[in-house]
């Protein structure tokens, strides 16, 4: 990664800062909500420029190693958070999103990647971009599904009411599911056209299998009677899932094949 | 209805409070203010410091069945799996092949629609298509996909242990068939209800569950029809022989492949330093150096490396200056200066390799300043394919650009890893897959049955604002 990466990563990090600093005392004197938020806001604007350009210098989309994934995820995980806030008038979300995406920008910071502009044949297809992106989005989704459900918990564990929240983590976990099962089939189609078979038991594969199955399963409990608070649980332990198939596979005994380590060699 | 009243008393045994808050509770169970389930009560009360705790409980097999007998099931079905496995010595389920497969997965579905429908009202039935046992199928499947997950698949000694129960085959193993198989018949049920009668309330349940339900079918019943072969084509040859990767014998297909040309276009080379002595390429060069071209810097332990000129393609000229050449017989050259702290830059030409050549490499103390070819960026091959009565296809096969021939698809899958880009032949894999349309089907269907279960989802959620 080049050394703008880190100019970007520091003026993000600043503007998230400054914002979430200025929101805590909206409260008092709101006439900082706008300049809060614009703040806030400005600094997925840093990371969604910052990918662009990167784009451009990569000629591909930096859409392939963990490290560039991660700047996704910088750029869209406060972007939930914002969405949330707006559509559930649910503030404390957005401070988790802004910490998480300036975590992910610090890792990367600490570990600055090989620059390859390499990308092995079998990764460029139209199906790329929609797998990926699919994913991306669906696991921010379920990230922001896990963090509502674990404050959930914590509100549960201090006996107070909260129905809102268990309906913010519910309809995060069902989009995360949606996006999930497209990010599913698209791999499945793409897979057919790049290795000539849509299923064979990757352990990529089988992880992300497994993930779906997790959320498949909060679904159909949902859908019983089993009760909304105790699902809380389930879902921040789901993300577990999901972090193994995300980073864990790799380092797993059966990966040791897996078509989808494309850094290892 | 039977209630299982478990009472603890801390602090004092007085057991005829006992008896009062049984009474008591069964009172409240009786104004149905005990759910059915299960449920704890607490009872605080200062006065009498002690606390009650007590469970309403379903006994075993109390109908409806719900997850207690779900879990069980779940459970005896992966257990019959694995004995099964180990009593077949560790064959897991032998192969069915067209159409034979097709036979048996029609009747189990029109099976399972006749008893979903015939029987509707009958307990058990209910409680084969219902959401606990499906929950608990969908927690045994994640379970068995887990061990998938984590043990590696594949070839392990036969006999030992991992081999008779299957782990290292997981997926084509008896407790992962049988666990499928039940969960087919689940989710069938439940979609016979949501079919008949018919109602476009239900269209996005039956769009998901049934493309779920034909997708793993067919893709579990249809696997043993795949057949997926390599050949092997030179440069001006044809062949119609084949060889799968399990076995080395040789088959013949319905078609040949002539092979006019494999090409192989590669990034720009890469730099790294070499340690002729450990044989082994260093990192640390290569992780702050960019590809090859001309003004790229590179440093590593106070060496610091310019690239001067670059020659894509080029051989070695006259005095040592190499001259642009050919593709075909051509290697990347560049021209660096290398920097030590403290000593004079010295100026060398290095090269990348081919068959016909050595590397050319630059010294640095007593390691090797080496260029390394580019990685492969696309290969491809022309090929024509004819068929057994004459038919001819000319077409270029390229990786993620695979041809559909005669009911085969033909995927460009390697080469002479060794020769690179002057490799003389191809590696093409032809791959048959009868059930490739149903599956596609089902994924289809799933696919549109997520669309409105988004779209349902969203408006669900302007209701419950």
């Amino acid at each position: 990664m080049n050394v703008d990466f880190n100019t970007a990563a520091k003026a993000a990090i600043g503007c998230w800062a400054t914002g979430s600093l200025l929101s805590l005392f909206v409260r008092r004197t709101p006439i900082l909500k706008l300049p809060a938020l614009m703040l806030s806001f400005a600094g997925s604007l840093v990371m969604v420029g910052f990918i662009a350009s990167y784009w451009s210098l990569l000629d591909r989309p930096p859409l392939r190693t963990l490290g560039e994934t991660r700047l996704w995820y910088a750029a869209l995980i406060p972007l939930v958070g914002f969405l949330v806030e707006y559509r559930w008038k649910i503030a404390w979300l957005k401070f988790y999103c802004m910490g998480l995406a300036a975590f992910f920008l610090v890792i990367n910071m600490l570990h600055p990647e090989v620059f390859d502009k390499t990308l092995m044949p079998a990764l460029q297809s139209p199906w790329f971009i929609p797998h990926v992106v699919v994913y991306l989005v669906g696991y921010v989704m379920l990230a922001a599904s896990s963090v509502t459900a674990l404050h959930n918990i914590s509100l549960q564990l201090r006996s107070k009411g909260n129905v809102n929240g268990e309906s913010v983590s519910h309809y995060l976990a069902l989009l995360g599911f949606v996006l999930l099962t497209f990010g599913l089939i698209f791999g499945a189609l793409w897979a057919k056209e790049a290795w000539g078979h849509y299923w064979t038991w990757d352990p990529k594969e089988t992880w992300a299998f497994l993930s779906w199955l997790a959320y498949l399963g909060y679904l159909h409990a949902c859908r019983y009677k089993i009760d909304r608070g105790k699902l809380q649980w389930y879902l921040a332990l789901s993300f577990l899932v999901l972090l193994v198939c995300w980073f864990g596979v790799n380092y797993l005994p059966s990966a040791r094949n897996s078509v989808h380590t494309y850094t290892q060699s | 209805m039977h209630i299982f009243l478990l009472v603890t008393v801390f602090k004092e045994k007085i057991f005829w409070l006992n008896n009062i808050i049984c009474l008591i509770l069964l009172w409240c169970y009786i104004l149905d203010v005990c759910n059915p389930l299960m449920r704890m009560v607490f009872f605080h009360q200062a006065y009498f410091r002690y606390i009650v705790m007590v469970v309403v409980r379903r006994r075993w097999f109390q109908t409806p069945w719900e997850f207690r007998e779900s879990s069980l099931g779940a459970a005896l079905i992966v257990v019959a799996g694995f004995i099964l496995q180990y009593a077949t010595s560790g064959q897991g389920v032998p192969p069915l092949h067209l159409p034979l497969n097709a036979v048996i997965l029609v009747l189990f579905a029109v099976l399972t629609l006749g008893v979903g429908l015939g029987f509707r009202e009958n307990r058990l039935v209910q409680w084969l298509g219902g959401i606990p046992l499906g929950l608990s199928l969908i927690v045994a499947l994640a379970l068995l996909s887990l061990i998938g997950g984590v043990i590696p698949q594949g070839e392990v000694a036969p006999g030992s242990l991992p081999a008779l129960l299957g782990v290292n085959q997981i997926f084509s193993s008896w407790p992962f068939a049988l666990t499928v198989l039940l969960f087919l018949a689940n989710l069938g049920l439940s979609l016979s209800w949501r079919l008949v009668p018919f109602s476009m309330k239900n269209i996005q349940f039956i769009l998901f569950h049934a493309g779920f339900w034909i997708a793993l079918s067919c893709g579990v019943f249809g696997s043993p029809d795949i057949q997926r072969l390599i050949m092997k084509v030179d440069e001006g040859g044809e062949s119609n022989m084949a060889y799968s990767r399990e076995s080395d014998s040789e088959q013949q297909l319905p078609f040949s492949v002539f092979l006019h040309d494999f090409s192989l276009e590669e990034y720009p080379p890469q730099l790294f330093l070499y340690d002729p002595r450990k044989n082994h390429a260093l990192q640390e060069l290569a992780k702050t150096t960019t590809l090859v071209h001309k003004g790229v810097k590179a440093s590593w332990k106070g060496v610091a490396v310019e690239v001067l000129d670059f020659l894509p393609n080029a051989l070695p000229g006259k005095n040592g200056i190499p001259e642009p050449a050919d593709r075909t017989a051509g290697v990347a050259f560049a021209k660096v200066r290398i920097t030590n702290t403290n000593a004079v830059p010295t100026y060398a030409w290095i090269s990348s390799i081919s068959p016909m050549m050595k590397p050319w490499a630059a010294p640095i103390g007593e390691l090797l300043l080496v260029m390394a070819p580019g990685t492969p960026k696309a290969f491809r091959s022309d090929v024509t394919v004819r068929g057994e009565s004459g038919q001819l296809v000319t077409a270029t096969l390229e990786v993620n650009h695979p041809i559909n021939v005669m009911g085969w698809k033909l995927y460009q899958m390697g080469y002479d890893d060794e020769a690179g880009r002057w490799s003389k032949y191809s590696l093409i894999e032809v791959i048959r897959d009868p059930w490739l349309p149903a599956v596609y089907l089902g994924f289809f269907m799933i696919m549109a049955g997520n669309v409105l279960f988004f779209w349902n989802g969203i408006k669900q959620k302007e209701v419950a604002s």
